[in-house]
């Protein structure tokens, strides 16, 4: 008796272990991670939630905010990746070894022309990009009245100084940059540095950079023009400590001219500070009169599928919900960016007529992510802070690390 | 005989097994795989990497950075046990003393130890802030131009250094508190019937009879101090620059962002050394000046 009880219970337990198995294949569990902050990550998550109710797959939803890329390269060190996550600029540099192309894909067509490159190698695609980050300057419309500047007339960086001087004379901040992360130097650099290194056919760098060769003199001059813009007093009092939320505010009340944040300042200025916030979008200028004013043009929110995935149909079926125009629409509206599927139509409020008058302006992806080996950023921030500090020798002192580490990075 | 007391200790010994086995999982095997690791290219997550091998050790006595953070990390340890001591004493022997709300006060001196230093980086950081800060705050009230307190690198280490010094002073308070409950009475009321000066007192009998404590309190606030991580993170993320990092921070950073994981792992091991030669340093120089009560 009792032996025939130890075998009905040891094929119940074998019995629900099969059942359970089952039932998890049926319904998984998939775990999504994306970057950022704010509204869209918001837009996601409730797309994700939806999506569980659509289907009853259930999405372990994950936003880890600042750390997002220490725990994503942890995971990736340890092989042991989210099903699907959010490759913030990365797909291909970072990501693509970790990624399964999406080329089989039924969104896969319906990818713009204009970021399949970003996004690809070697033919693959690796992700389903949601937006084109397509950004210059932003600036405020009220303080450029004011003072009498007229932004079309901005064609190189001189003509952008001398529109901050005018800026200065009416006693508003020119440009606002909150360097405490480091970040918004960084986004100074990636900016500035196309015009003095490749935006300009005659003497481009583009491809010696390519093949590991950083020439620090440009980068020195771009050191330069940031440390002149803080003797000028053309930078916010606090350049060196002020945040990113500083600046959103500075340029959404009028209190600066200028900053060096893609469109969501706008957006986010709109939506959490001023919603009168008068502020539109330029193109970056030249260094010299000889060439033409451009854009920054790069992978904005993009997810793709860890190649190793337990749940493959379960994330290929996130992805394709995650596309439909409605979805993607909703990621697009919350970033202020354009869409990067062709079936996607978004209306971006006061931002769309900046992103039509300038559709003929040349675009250049982000320069650490298009010319320099991953791992590059940091240096750049940091060595930005120094600049703003005016530290003694910083302006040199920044070129010359880049260049080292651009070396070391390289394995020169 | 033999066999039983063998038998015996080698019962005893197996014990020892789980706690060793721990200790090989977690501290020895990734010493030794951190030592392998600093003689690689290794970027931190790549399947690939080159050994290199001591080109990161060659690499790290020429980079300033790391000279930078050696200095501040110094300064982060001498200063915090300098001011956490100097304070923990002063507070602990005023705190001895009988008065109402005693126990009051050395909960509110004790208070900001139970915050986690992220945090009190953080409420700082909202201290010392150029437009929103409560310091300026108070100099604005004063008609004193506003300060930008964290701009300057070399005002921040000293400000960092402080922050952390108050945050866990209330420890060595503790200790020292502890520390004077133990000597004995009669040692003072002899004083006392010889007429010995309060000063004298303190420094000859509290002071060599409370060595035990400072050496507790000392390598406490050294070891701490030396290792400072969260509170740079969150007050200035190691900046401006690379200006106020510790070689903790400086690993993070070069590790993380800068994507150098084996010569961040070279950065670690020499700083697992100069901890290792400081800590033992000063521990044995406080142990000869220990009395026996």
């Amino acid at each position: 008796m009792k032996k025939v009880f130890t075998v009905v219970i040891a094929v119940l337990m074998c019995a629900s272990v099969v059942f359970a198995q089952a039932a998890a294949e049926e319904n998984p569990t998939i775990s999504v991670w994306v970057s950022g902050a704010g509204s869209q990550v918001e837009v996601l998550k409730a797309a994700c939630e939806d999506f569980t109710a659509e289907t009853g797959i259930k999405v372990e939803f994950s936003a880890p905010g600042d750390t997002y890329e220490e725990m994503m390269k942890t995971k990736m060190a340890s092989n042991d990746l989210p099903d699907v996550f959010d490759t913030h600029g990365w797909a291909v540099v970072r990501y693509s070894d970790y990624l399964m192309p999406v080329n089989d894909m039924a969104f896969y067509k319906n990818i713009s022309s204009q970021i399949i490159p970003t996004v690809s190698k070697d033919g693959k695609t690796y992700v389903l990009p949601f937006d084109m980050d397509l950004t210059g300057i932003v600036y405020n419309v009220d303080v450029m009245n004011e003072a009498g500047v007229d932004v079309d007339k901005i064609k190189t960086w001189a003509d952008f100084e001398a529109a901050c001087e005018k800026i200065k004379a009416i006693g508003k901040t020119p440009v606002t940059l909150g360097g405490s992360s480091g970040v918004t130097v960084g986004w100074y650099y990636d900016r500035v540095a196309p015009s003095f290194y490749y935006t300009d056919e005659t003497n481009s760098k583009a491809a010696d950079l390519k093949s590991g060769k950083f020439d620090p003199k440009p980068w020195e001059e771009i050191s330069a023009m940031l440390d002149r813009w803080v003797s000028k007093g053309y930078l916010n009092a606090d350049c060196v400590t002020g945040d990113f939320m500083g600046d959103i505010t500075a340029i959404s009340t009028a209190k600066a001219g200028f900053d060096f944040i893609q469109n969501v300042a706008i957006t986010m200025g709109r939506a959490n500070v001023n919603p009168d916030g008068n502020m539109g979008m330029m193109p970056i200028p030249s260094k010299s009169a000889s060439d033409e004013p451009s854009l920054i043009s790069g992978e904005g929110v993009a997810l793709g599928i860890w190649k190793d995935t337990k749940h493959k149909a379960a994330a290929e079926k996130l992805l394709n919900y995650l596309a439909q125009p409605e979805v993607a629409a909703k990621v697009c509206t919350a970033t202020g960016n354009v869409p990067a599927l062709t079936n996607v139509k978004v209306d971006l409020g006061v931002l769309q007529q900046y992103i039509d008058k300038y559709s003929d302006v040349e675009a250049f992806n982000y320069f650490d992510r298009a010319y320099c080996p991953s791992g590059m950023w940091d240096v750049m921030c940091a060595t930005g802070q120094d600049v703003l500090a005016q530290k003694s020798g910083a302006v040199a002192e920044s070129a010359k690390q880049m260049k080292s580490t651009f070396d070391a990075l390289w394995g020169n | 005989m033999l066999n039983a007391m063998q038998s015996k200790n080698r019962t005893i010994n197996l014990f020892y097994v789980p706690a060793l086995v721990l200790f090989a999982f977690f501290v020895v095997y990734p010493f030794v795989k951190g030592i392998y690791l600093s003689m690689t290219n290794w970027n931190g997550y790549s399947r690939s990497f080159k050994i290199i091998g001591l080109a990161n050790y060659k690499n790290l006595f020429a980079d300033k950075n790391v000279r930078r953070a050696f200095v501040n990390t110094l300064i982060y340890g001498a200063g915090s046990t300098v001011i956490q001591n100097l304070l923990g004493i002063l507070l602990a022997v005023l705190l001895n003393q009988k008065f109402r709300g005693r126990g009051f006060v050395r909960t509110v001196i004790y208070l900001p130890v139970m915050i986690a230093p992220l945090i009190m980086g953080y409420i700082m950081y909202f201290f010392f802030n150029y437009s929103r800060g409560a310091l300026n705050d108070i100099l604005k009230l004063l008609s004193l131009a506003p300060v930008d307190w964290l701009a300057d690198g070399n005002r921040s280490v000293w400000i960092l250094t402080l922050v952390n010094s108050l945050q866990f002073v209330g420890i060595s308070m503790v200790i020292y508190l502890a520390g004077l409950q133990n000597i004995p009475g009669v040692y003072y009321e002899a004083a006392d019937i010889d007429g010995i000066t309060p000063s004298k007192k303190f420094l000859f009998i509290t002071l060599p009879l409370l060595m035990p404590a400072i050496t507790s309190s000392v390598t406490l606030n050294l070891i701490g101090g030396l290792k400072l991580y969260d509170v740079i993170i969150a007050l200035t993320g190691g900046g401006p620059g690379y200006d106020t990092n510790s070689l903790s921070t400086l690993i993070y950073r070069y590790y993380f962002g800068g994507e150098r994981a084996g010569y961040a792992s070279a950065i670690g091991l020499v700083m697992f050394v100069f901890i290792m030669i400081v800590s033992n340093i000063v521990v044995r120089g406080l142990q000869k000046r220990q009395v026996e009560l």
